[in-house]
Parts: C-alpha cells; sequence; structure tokens
C-alpha cells in the first residue's frame, strides 16, 4: 500500500466496496471480468469476490440482461451493483431503465423500489476510441426517477458510493476512467491547494472552489467529475498568470439537477461557463444554461458559455482525440471571452 | 550498472504510477528481488531487482512517472555506486512544478522588484499583487525609524537629507510678535529693500547669512528662519511656512518662486528655475513637508504640491514643468473612488524627465531616470530607466563604462571645448598633447594629475594627487572638485563640465558669464 495519505480513486472505490460488503449482506455486485484475480478491467473489485464468492458474480457480454437482472433482484429486496465494464455499453440496457427500472416505484403505486446501482466508467484521453472513451451522461439528463451521481477527484468517492448504494432509487455512478489513477484530494482547513472550498449538500454534495476566499470572482464555472481537474487548473492558470479570480461549482448529483450552489455562485460572480467532456448538443451545459437564465436573469451580465467535446465521434489516435475534447485552454478562453472578466 | 526501466504493459497506457519502494534506497537488493510497487489503469504490478547490488531510487512514492523511463540504478560496485551519485551533481536540481507556483505572476514581479522573498509570505492561498502591495507597505512602516512628525514614518532611505534638517529646533525663531505682524502686513515687508528686509529679519531673530539677496518683494514668513551664505531668491517671491524655513548656501531660485508648506528644509547649491511652484493643497497640514538635498535641481515651472511629506534628494533633477502630488481629489471614497494621501519620495541622484507627474505614493529610486512625461504610480526602482503611463523600468539608467573609454569621453570634452571656443570666434590654439590655448592659459587633458604642469592652466583629469601650484586649476572630473583657482578660463570649463553633468566643488554654481 502507498504510505501517502492520499489514495488513488481506484483504491478508494475498492475500499469502499470491501467496506459495504461487510456492511451489508443484500448487496451484491456483478458485471464483465469482474472477478479475481483479474478483478474487473479497472480493478476496482480485486479482491471482492476471493472475499465474498456468493456475492459476487461474472456475467456474459450483455448489457440489457444484466440490467434486467439487476432491475429483478432490486424489486426482490437486494441492493445489487452493476459493473458496465465501459459507461459506452449503458445504451444497451437503457430500455430496461427508460421503461422499467425508472418507473416501476410509480407504476407500483410506491410498493415497490429499485435501488440499484449501475457504476459506468466514462470518459477519454486514454487513446482507447470511438466506442469506450464517451461520456454519455447526457443520455441519463432526461430520464425522470433515476438519480445520476458522478464522483470526482474532490469529492468524497467512497461516501459517494456508500450513499448510492443506500439510495432507495435506482442510481447511475459515474466513474471518469482518469479518476482511478488519479490522487483523491479532499479539502483540508478549507482548501485543496490555495482554492478555498465548501462542501454542501447531502448525501451527494456539491464543491464550491474559490481563489480568493469567495471575497472576489468575474465567473463561476459549473463542471462535475472528470472536468473537474481540467477546470481547476484552468482557472488556476487565469489566477497565476492574469489575476483573473473565478469560482468553481463542482456537481456531484446530475440528476435530479440541483442548482442552489450553481445560482448562489452565479450571483457573486455574475457570469457562467459550463464545462463536459461529453458533446456539446444537448447536454449538461445546455440543461444548466436554460435553467440558470431562467432563475438568475438578472445576475448574468453576459450570456452562458458551454465548454464541451465537439459533436462528433472520438479518434483513437491521441492528438486527434486531445483535439476532440475539451482542454484546459477551451475553458481558459471561455472564461476569459466573457464580457466584464476582471484583470 | 544495471537499470530499471517502467516498461509499457499496454499499448494504452503512458504513466503509470510509482505507488511504493518496498525497499530503501541504497538497500542492498538481490537478483529477482521485488523493489517497488507500480499502478497501472489496469493492473498493480511489482517490479524486481534485475540482478544483485545497491538500488539508487530516481524518483519518490507516489508519483507519475512516463513508461520507458529508468527509475532506479542498481550498482554492482562501489566504483558504479560513486559514478551514479557524481552523473546525479552534474544534473541541475528540478525545478518546482507550475502546480507548486502559488504567487500570481503580478504578485511574483511586484515582490522581485521589492525584493520580497514570497516563501516568508504566510497565507493560505494564492499571493496576489494586491497581498504583496499590503506587505510592502506594512514592511515600511515596521521599518522606518521614527523620524517625528516631520516625515511621518516615510523612510529616508536612499535620500541624503540636507544639513538644515538637523538644525536644533530654536535656531532662526522669529520674535512671535515679529511673526504675526509678518502674517498680517506682508505687502510692508515686501515694499522693504533687500538690505533692508535682511536686515529685518536677522533683527527679530532669523539667521541670516553673508551675501544674502532678497530680491525685490520677495518675502520669507515662518517662525523659524535659517538662510544660509549667498542664498539668492527672485524678485517677486513669496515663501510662507507655518513652522520652519531653512535653505543652505548657494541656493537660488529665479524669479517668481512660490513656497508654501509646514516645513521647508532646503539643502545647498539648489538651483531652483523660473515659477517654480511649491505648496498646492493641503500645505498647511501636519505632515507637509519638503526637504530638498544639497545641489538639487528644480526645473522651470515645476510644480510640488506638499500635504505630504516630500523628500527631494542630493543632486536631484527634477526637470522643466516636473509635476509632483501628494493627494488626488474627486469624488467620495465612500462611493469606492480612490482618495490618496501619500508621499513622494526622489532618491539621490534620481532625474525627473521634462513633465513627468509623479503620483502620490511614487518612490524613484537612487540615480533612476524617469522618461519625459511619465506618469509614475509606486515604485521606480534604484538605477532604473523608467518609461511610461504608468512608468515602468525598461533598463538601466546608466551603463558600465571602461576605463579607456573613460579617458576616451574625457579626452573629447577637451577637443569639444576646444570646438566650442574657436565656433564662439575666441582665439584659440592648439598645441600638442591632448589640449589648447587660450587667452595664454593651456586647458589640458591628463588622466593622472601628478604635478607638472606650468602655470597658467587648468588641467582636466580623471586622477589627482600631489601639489596644486600657484596659477594652475585642476578639475578632478571624476572627484568631482576643482583643486586651486583661477578666472575666467576655469569658469568657463566649469560651466561647460556643468552642461555635462558635472558639478564640481566648492561652490557657487552660478555661471557668472565668460568665454561659453
Amino acid at each position: 500500500m502507498s504510505t501517502t495519505a492520499q489514495k488513488r480513486g481506484v483504491q478508494v472505490l475498492n475500499e469502499t466496496l470491501h467496506a459495504i460488503f461487510a456492511e451489508r449482506d443484500d448487496v451484491v455486485l456483478f458485471g464483465e471480468d469482474v472477478l479475481d484475480p483479474y478483478g474487473g478491467a479497472f480493478k476496482v473489485t480485486a479482491g471482492l469476490s476471493d472475499a465474498y464468492p456468493d456475492r459476487v458474480l461474472t456475467t456474459p457480454i450483455s448489457e440489457a440482461s444484466l440490467f434486467g437482472v439487476a432491475a429483478g433482484m432490486a424489486l426482490r429486496g437486494q441492493r445489487p451493483i452493476l459493473e458496465i465494464m465501459f459507461g459506452d455499453f449503458i445504451a444497451l440496457g437503457l430500455d430496461q431503465v427508460v421503461n422499467g427500472i425508472s418507473k416501476f416505484r410509480e407504476m407500483y403505486d410506491d410498493q415497490v423500489t429499485v435501488p440499484l446501482v449501475v457504476r459506468a466508467p466514462m470518459g477519454g484521453r486514454r487513446g482507447y476510441g470511438p466506442t469506450h472513451s464517451q461520456s454519455l451522461e447526457k443520455l441519463l439528463l432526461g430520464i425522470p426517477n433515476i438519480c445520476v451521481v458522478a464522483a470526482s477527484e474532490c469529492h468524497d468517492v467512497g461516501a459517494l458510493l456508500t450513499a448510492a448504494v443506500d439510495d432507495e432509487r435506482p442510481v447511475f455512478f459515474i466513474e471518469n476512467k482518469l479518476l482511478y489513477g488519479r490522487a483523491i484530494r479532499r479539502p483540508e482547513d478549507g482548501h485543496i491547494g490555495e482554492l478555498a472550498v465548501r462542501e454542501s449538500g447531502d448525501p451527494y454534495p456539491v464543491l464550491t472552489f474559490s481563489a480568493t476566499d469567495f471575497t472576489e470572482g468575474s465567473a463561476t464555472v459549473v463542471t462535475y467529475g472528470g472536468m473537474l481537474p481540467v477546470v481547476l487548473e484552468a482557472v488556476t492558470e487565469l489566477v497565476l498568470e492574469h489575476e483573473i479570480f473565478s469560482e468553481v461549482v463542482a456537481l456531484s448529483q446530475l440528476v435530479p439537477m440541483e442548482l442552489d450552489a450553481v445560482l448562489e455562485s452565479v450571483a457573486r460572480t455574475g457570469a457562467l461557463v459550463t464545462a463536459e467532456e461529453g458533446t456539446l448538443t444537448g447536454g449538461f451545459g445546455a440543461e444548466i444554461a436554460a435553467r440558470v437564465q431562467e432563475a438568475a436573469w438578472s445576475d448574468l451580465r453576459a450570456p452562458v458559455r458551454r465548454v464541451a467535446a465537439r459533436d462528433g465521434i472520438i479518434p483513437s489516435a491521441r492528438p486527434l482525440e486531445d483535439d476532440m475534447l475539451p482542454s484546459v485552454d477551451d475553458v481558459v478562453k471561455a472564461i476569459t471571452a466573457l464580457d466584464g472578466v476582471r484583470s | 550498472m544495471l537499470e530499471i526501466v517502467l516498461t509499457r504493459e499496454d499499448a494504452n497506457t503512458e504513466y503509470a504510477l510509482l505507488a511504493e519502494w518496498l525497499v530503501e534506497d541504497r538497500a542492498v537488493v538481490t537478483a529477482g528481488q521485488a523493489v517497488c510497487v507500480v499502478e497501472t489503469t489496469k493492473a498493480t504490478v511489482e517490479v524486481e531487482a534485475p540482478g544483485a547490488g545497491t538500488i539508487v531510487q530516481l524518483y519518490g512514492e507516489d508519483v507519475e512517472v512516463e513508461l520507458g523511463k529508468t527509475i532506479a540504478y542498481v550498482a554492482e560496485s562501489a566504483d558504479e555506486l560513486a559514478a551514479i551519485d557524481a552523473k546525479a551533481e552534474e544534473k541541475p536540481a528540478p525545478k518546482a512544478a507550475a502546480g507548486d507556483r502559488k504567487a500570481t505572476r503580478k504578485a511574483a514581479e511586484l515582490a522581485e522588484l521589492h525584493g520580497i522573498d514570497l516563501s516568508t509570505v504566510e497565507k493560505r492561498g494564492f499571493i496576489t499583487e494586491k497581498d504583496v502591495e499590503e506587505l510592502i507597505v506594512a514592511q515600511k512602516a515596521s521599518a522606518a525609524p521614527s523620524q517625528g512628525p516631520a516625515l511621518a514614518g516615510v523612510s529616508t532611505q536612499g535620500v541624503s537629507l540636507p544639513s538644515t534638517f538637523e538644525l536644533d529646533g530654536t535656531s532662526g525663531a522669529l520674535e512671535p510678535s515679529y511673526y504675526e505682524k509678518l502674517l498680517r502686513e506682508q505687502d510692508e515687508f515686501r515694499a522693504l529693500s533687500p538690505a533692508e528686509k535682511v536686515r529685518t529679519l536677522r533683527e527679530y531673530g532669523a539667521v541670516v547669512g553673508e551675501d544674502v539677496e532678497l530680491g525685490e518683494g520677495s518675502l520669507v514668513v515662518a517662525p523659524r528662519i535659517v538662510i544660509s551664505d549667498g542664498v539668492r531668491l527672485g524678485p517677486r517671491t513669496t515663501i510662507v511656512c507655518e513652522e520652519v524655513f531653512a535653505v543652505g548656501s548657494l541656493s537660488q531660485f529665479g524669479a517668481d518662486l512660490e513656497l508654501r508648506c509646514r516645513r521647508a528644509y532646503l539643502g545647498a547649491g539648489i538651483w531652483g528655475g523660473r515659477s517654480v511652484r511649491i505648496g498646492g493643497g493641503g500645505h498647511r497640514d501636519p505632515w507637509a513637508t519638503l526637504t530638498v538635498g544639497d545641489l538639487a535641481f528644480v526645473g522651470d515651472e515645476a510644480f510640488v504640491n506638499v500635504c505630504r511629506p516630500v523628500l527631494i534628494g542630493r543632486e536631484v533633477f527634477l526637470t522643466m514643468r516636473s509635476l509632483i502630488v501628494t493627494h488626488n481629489i474627486g469624488h467620495s471614497v465612500l462611493e469606492g473612488f480612490e482618495n490618496r494621501f501619500a508621499p513622494v519620495v526622489l532618491e539621490d541622484r534620481s532625474q525627473v524627465g521634462l513633465g513627468a507627474v509623479l503620483y502620490a505614493g511614487a518612490r524613484v529610486g537612487a540615480e533612476a531616470i524617469v522618461a519625459s512625461n511619465s506618469y509614475v504610480v509606486g515604485e521606480i526602482p534604484a538605477g532604473s530607466f523608467a518609461i511610461g503611463v504608468p512608468a515602468k523600468a525598461t533598463g538601466s539608467s546608466s551603463h558600465k563604462l571602461s576605463d579607456a573609454r573613460r579617458v576616451d569621453l574625457a579626452r573629447r570634452f577637451v577637443d569639444d571645448l576646444h570646438e566650442l571656443l574657436a565656433l564662439r570666434g575666441h582665439d584659440v590654439s592648439a598645441i600638442e598633447d591632448d589640449g589648447f590655448e587660450i587667452e595664454g592659459t593651456r586647458v589640458v587633458f591628463v588622466q593622472s594629475y601628478r604635478g607638472g604642469v606650468d602655470a597658467p592652466a587648468v588641467v582636466l583629469a580623471l586622477d589627482v594627487r600631489g601639489d596644486v601650484p600657484e596659477g594652475v586649476a585642476v578639475l578632478d572630473l571624476l572627484g568631482r572638485r576643482v583643486h586651486g583657482s583661477g578666472g575666467v578660463v576655469v569658469d568657463s570649463v566649469r560651466e561647460f563640465c556643468r552642461k555635462r553633468g558635472i558639478k564640481l566643488e566648492p561652490g557657487p554654481w552660478s555661471y557668472p558669464g565668460g568665454l561659453v
């Protein structure tokens, strides 16, 4: 084990799964290649099948049926955790979600709940190509009665996963692939690095960052998951190079969308940029822009700007992939292009 | 010597995490022994020692390492270990990563300008320009020795105060009743002749030296007045100080000086141009102190506002129409507008170009030059050349001269003077060895004067030792002093040198007229 205090994302998720399995007998995990010694494609389930051989199941490559099995187990009182090896393949199971899992509770007059967790690694920047690199969270944004949670390296990833398992709602738990290898950086004395951080909301908190301890800021950037380190780097660059101070709001709960922290920040800064790794059209940023202009038109001095992947497919070649996905520079440009950003 | 290299485990990975060393640095390892744990996104692997020996680790723990990099050596002998160490010493220490930066670029630049070590700043979060500005103000407040109310804590570092500043607190004190009378009846005093003015001031307690010329209409009103020998004030001078007016010997101002402030301590040999105005808003404030060092130059129509201390150092050039303000005026501070009251300091030998403005809080470092029409806010570093609105240091105010170059320049002085005198129509004849003769006096350059020049002569030299005989004047150009005496030729050469920035002691520095 590493001797340093900061753990990597994969380590936190793995330890949390072990803790959840030790705590609750009703939790079952299944997915492709999750058994030891392989322990899953990203090693999140390492050691779990050795410790709980009856509760960790390896499955055929058939995501639609996995969702169906999970739904049945949940309806019958178990707490299934479904690992989708690459989040791109949630699409195969979405009929189960849209026409079943998300509707059962209301269709059966609240007599049943479907407390399942779908763990889905998303995101690119690894050269995995068009069908293993996407961020498809936006496909889930419009599905009522589910919960979509996205972990970031600054969130308490273990607490998020534990809360997802405890949740009575169906939860999609989004893990950006880069999170696995990155060190988790939690606030200490209200700071992460040089940025002041406030944490609000329960059980899936929002983190709000400020370079000036919330005394000044000329833009808010709202983001989540794997885009958070990109946005923090951009905001830090703007502080160091130009003394442009921004706030960053990192959501962990994407659905149902709750924007109190965003609105509070926008009330201070007067401008908003959204940042997501998924493609631009009809995405996270589009939904937030619509809601924020409706709720806080008078706070905005400039149109909301969106940073996202270009509307296209993700190439395998790394330079082309980099060009496709939103970068630090894209965030910097979006912030500095806002009217009235002060330096 | 064996190397431990991070090998590529899968096609999609470029970095791996060196999670943990299983052995201490410099431990003896055996072939096949697991030495560290490396995590890629797809696997956690132990890396084995390729052979037996002493391990030298090149990375710490919990660091991302590019695949293909050597992470450690295994030295198979003491010689190999020494070789590795020698190689390591050659390498410069790695630079701090961008992520370690705490100070913004603006803050770092400002800190560098003021010699502030940012590692001493105790602050959670980024260090911004504002933080550094506050630090500078705080440092000044704590560093400045108590100077009494006159200087209001302004640092006198780099400023040679005039000797008048050190006068004892009672010299030149007027009889209070006469001071009151002067305040009331200024026109009557103005009507006195220059000689009567001097006599009257002396009579009521002022210290007025020899050869002081209080030109017609000039008026000096202050509870304490010290005017040293040879001071000349122009025809319509008005000086009103609430506490003290003291000026050193040989200082002079052209016509129409107006000087109003609480305390004025002026040095010796100050040359003031025409229509110099000193005072303006707030000139009666408790902090309205003006000090001007010896040999300072205040150009025509210069305006100096004194509501906070204005410290002008020795040999400062404040040229024509330059402007010093110690406060601004404008809209309400409660509405967010700036409302500034701050001292202005010109350290010794600094220069301010034509029409330049020094805003409240400006400090021009020693020997710095501010270009014409520049606008100075904040500090200009010593020795720099600053230009612009706002003025920024763009280079150095002077450059280093080699001895040979200096000799060359000095020699050319004599040639140029020769040419000038000839063009003026004087009868000048060249003589051998760097010089010429005019009106029977030889003017020559010698690098080092050691005597041996026959009278009558004027010698320009860079280094002067030995006696100077009757009829010879030696101008020590670097020591800036005249040895011996002379008449019109010496006066003319001195004036010629003055226009090249060489002001020779002793004074006076007024040119009585002559050949140039």
